[in-house]
């Protein structure tokens, strides 16, 4: 038979595209626990750094380390818990597109530049008994290039920074990719968040942090040949332990 | 030489597909700031590759030639799909930095243009054996840039330091132009210059 | 000179085809010819595109730098002595402080000649550097290519070093010749084939490479420990109020302030300008272009404002005594190599330089400064810019005549 009469072709046509989607679509579904069991293991590792109980590149198992974090959904307006959703079916991303579910920020107040947040977001716990030890934040803003997600943990006062880091960035490699220098992330540790009043008051300052300064407590030292980046992460920092981030939530847990 | 010899061989140094036909530069480009993510986009594209020609060899003799493209590319779009849902699965960390390069093996000028080139006119074994040099003679050119990169931008070869870096104490300061993707321009242009030196009927004559 | 011709002559044999030393001809020529004009003439019909020769071009533009190199010296020594004082520090560490003091000039910030030696401290051995590495790789390139040495090396070997800060380690300065010398001239076939500014493309090396070296506020003055911005980070940070609080219009115009090291004196780019048109060995409508299209742009974003981005209150003025802007365009945008060829091409090829420097400065958030970025990316678009003009010159002869 001719290759080229109508009948071969749809014919050939029809045998590559079933055979092939045969291919993918078990593919597809075959390895689709194995991938999704990946994001979810992504997810907790980061969260288990940041809560201090898995060290950067560790293999312990994961799984087991995640019964000790607790994970609450908390209204952002009002700083109270949401018990009707599971901390596991919110998508704060889809959330913060979603006009439903999300505030837009008056441009003045939107230090992150982020233009909408969502009315909810996941927090996490470590806890000794029903005593909160430290808390895990998600939070987010612009840097030079990029939308940069880090989490920050605070201290049970709610004020002093325990740990800090980015987990998705694209800032430039060599200058504000060194914001995963683990050497930049430990500066944060120990830094006091929130000043008397409980307002934001951490700084990103240019060049080293003069060490006598009663403002020392407050302020980490810039990256050299980054300073927006730096910037961008002083003002991430900032807004979302703000009064349009965690503020009353954070208000709330320390009283 | 032998048509097999040939066939395997030729594209690795003689007709690379980097090197002498400049196809495919894009993942050079994306993929090479580290080894890690390097090698795996070497093993994915000659997967793809190798099989690409492999499958569209076995039935050149029925596709049609007015469909012809679209079924090549419908192959090489499932075997990317394969490949990229494998990763996910099983190196969640490497597909995670390679984000949408993997995807964007469909449209490697290589691999279907050693599908059009030589796969609709061979037989499977030769064609699979061809996919498999131009795959290799991607990987080489890959591995080089990599190598140089990583080493010189980030001190580091798979991961592991080898030249400490100033900002963390060592000596080494490194090099920022290689951890961004232009440099791999500059990189292939000195392979392609030693290539030209060393084989030298690679030179066009002077008209 | 009779002693020295009679011994070039005696060697010459040596350096002959067939001889030992053939292939270090090129370093022998280029000896020879430096003292003495070239015995050779052209064999071949020779595509004349100037009436005065390469060597002559050469020395005109070196002359036209002896002010900003002066400047230079002058600039870096009063910057590192204003510091010095400011911050208490009264010696100089290391050799430089050794050759100071026994020189008994001192530190004084008053005293020009104190400035000078200072600056020249700096200057000298990142010029010595520049010259033997660049010299190095010529001489390789001649000996295997086997052409001759080109004088084209004495022009980027000095305009490279003002291009750079004075605290730039010496190392990088190597490298970073070796990257221009290589990659932005010799794989292209040397000098008359580039088409890039080697000098450029070595800084524009070490700009992405170190960054850290040759951007940021610790290296623009040559004290350690000193911090500051040059006036073009100050304004991207606090806007125009911020650069004029430390400097005058008058000041950044003679170029006393921070930045590279030949970049910062208007004053001294704008005699070197004078003295390429009086020698003409750079295109004025190059320099009238490039100044037009940036003060045009300039003066659009001034006029339109912002409120989120503070380089928009630098008046068009500014931008021209600040950064490289004045040195860029009298030394870098007219090499001839490297810019446009055609009279009308040239008119375009500065404008758009000119435009892109002050984009890139205003509305790019990352680089407070464009100069170098904006030549290159003129130089690449040069040989297209002409290519097109020929092109219409070509229709408009054919209209004419059909």
């Amino acid at each position: 038979m001719h290759n080229d009469t109508i009948g071969k072709t749809v014919g050939v046509a029809a045998a590559v595209c079933v055979i092939c989607s045969i291919f993918v679509s078990g593919a597809a579904v075959y390895l689709k626990p194995i991938q999704e069991a990946n994001k979810t293991l992504d997810v907790k590792r980061n969260i288990l750094i940041a809560a201090g109980l898995l060290e950067e590149g560790g293999k312990t198992d994961v799984g087991e380390l995640f019964e000790q974090i607790d994970s609450a959904v908390v209204d952002l307006a009002t700083g109270e818990f949401v018990d009707d959703i599971a901390a596991e079916d919110f998508d704060p991303r889809r959330a913060a597109k979603d006009p439903t579910q999300s505030v837009a920020i008056d441009a003045g107040d939107d230090i992150a530049g982020i233009k909408r947040r969502s009315n909810y977001r996941v927090v996490y716990f470590l806890k000794d008994g029903e005593k909160i030890k430290r808390i895990i934040l998600p939070v987010y803003g612009k840097g030079l290039w990029s939308t940069m997600y880090g989490l920050l943990a605070l201290d049970a006062d709610m004020t002093t920074i325990k740990s800090f880091g980015f987990y998705e960035h694209a800032e430039t490699p060599g200058l504000g990719g060194e914001i995963d220098n683990t050497a930049w992330k430990a500066l944060w540790t120990g830094k006091i968040a929130l000043d008397a009043d409980r307002q934001p008051a951490v700084r990103v300052i240019r060049g080293h942090v003069d060490k006598n300064s009663p403002e020392a407590v407050h302020q980490v030292d810039g990256l050299s040949g980054a300073t927006i980046t730096g910037r961008g992460v002083e003002n991430l920092v900032r807004f979302w332990l703000g009064r349009e981030g965690y503020g009353p939530l954070l208000k709330k847990l320390s009283m | 030489m032998s048509k097999v010899k040939e066939a395997l061989f030729d594209p690795i140094f003689k007709n690379n597909p980097i090197a002498v036909q400049v196809l495919g530069i894009c993942s050079v480009l994306a993929v090479t700031s580290k080894l890690e993510t390097t090698v795996t986009m070497c093993l994915a594209v000659i997967f793809v590759v190798t099989l690409s020609n492999l499958s569209i060899s076995l039935i050149r003799n029925h596709i049609p030639s007015s469909i012809r493209m679209i079924v090549q590319m419908t192959i090489i779009a499932s075997l990317v799909i394969l490949v990229d849902q494998f990763l996910k699965a099983y190196a969640y960390e490497i597909s995670k930095q390679l984000s949408v390069f993997v995807g964007l093996i469909i449209t490697n000028c290589i691999i279907m243009g050693r599908a059009e080139a030589y796969a609709m006119k061979n037989g499977p074994w030769l064609s699979m054996l061809d996919g498999l040099g131009n795959g290799i003679g991607y990987s080489i050119v890959l591995l080089a840039v990599g190598f140089v990169r990583e080493l010189l931008g980030s001190g580091k070869l798979l991961g592991y330091v080898v030249l400490p870096l100033t900002i963390d104490g060592g000596w080494y300061p490194a090099n920022g132009l290689l951890l961004l993707s232009p440099s791999a321009f500059f990189l292939i242009g000195f392979f392609i210059w030693g290539l030209r030196t060393w084989k030298t009927e690679l030179v066009e004559k002077e008209n | 000179m009779k002693p020295l011709r009679y011994i070039l002559d005696r060697l010459e044999p040596y350096f002959a085809k067939g001889n030992k030393l053939e292939k270090l001809y090129p370093v022998y020529e280029v000896i020879d010819t430096f003292f003495y004009t070239p015995g050779g003439t052209a064999e071949e019909p020779c595509h004349v595109r100037d009436a005065i020769d390469f060597k002559r071009m050469m020395s005109a533009v070196l002359v036209a730098l002896i002010p900003c190199v002066v400047m230079a010296m002058y600039n870096t020594g009063l910057q590192a002595n204003t510091a010095m004082a400011e911050m208490g520090i009264s010696e100089v560490p290391g050799w430089r402080g050794m050759v100071l003091s026994w020189t008994g000039v001192g530190c004084d910030a008053s005293n020009v000649w104190a400035d000078l030696l200072h600056g020249a401290l700096y200057f000298v051995p990142i010029y010595i550097v520049c010259m033997v590495v660049g010299i190095l790789w010529e001489m390789l390139f001649a000996v295997v290519r086997n052409h001759e040495i080109n004088e084209g090396f004495f022009v980027t070997g000095l305009l490279f070093p003002l291009t750079l800060p004075a605290t730039i380690p010496l190392w990088q300065v190597a490298v970073g010749i070796t990257f221009g010398v290589v990659l932005g001239k010799e794989v292209f076939g040397g000098t008359g084939r580039n088409f890039l500014n080697p000098a450029l493309t070595a800084r524009a090396f070490l700009f992405f490479a170190y960054p850290a070296q040759i951007s940021g506020d610790a290296v623009w003055t040559a004290v350690d420990g000193f911090s500051g911005a040059t006036a073009l980070g100050v304004a991207a940070g606090g806007g125009m109020a911020a650069v004029t609080e430390q400097l005058s219009w008058l000041q950044a115009f003679v170029g006393t302030m921070q930045g590279s090291m030949g970049e910062t004196s208007t004053a001294a780019c704008l005699i070197g300008a004078v003295l390429l048109l009086l020698f003409g060995v750079a295109s004025w409508r190059i320099m009238a272009s490039m100044l037009i299209g940036a003060m045009a742009l300039a003066g659009l974003f001034f006029a339109a404002g912002s409120t989120t981005n503070p380089m928009f209150t630098m008046p068009p003025h500014w931008h021209l005594v600040l950064g490289g802007f004045a040195f860029g365009l009298v030394f870098m945008a007219t090499d001839p190599v490297s810019a446009s060829m055609t009279n009308l091409g040239q008119y375009i090829y500065g404008g758009l330089i000119g435009a892109m420097v002050i984009l890139v400065r205003v509305v790019n958030p990352a680089f407070p400064e464009g100069t170098m970025l904006a030549i290159l990316f003129g130089n690449v678009f040069a040989p297209l810019i002409d290519y097109y003009v020929v092109r219409a010159n070509i229709k408009r002869r054919a209209l004419r005549h059909a």
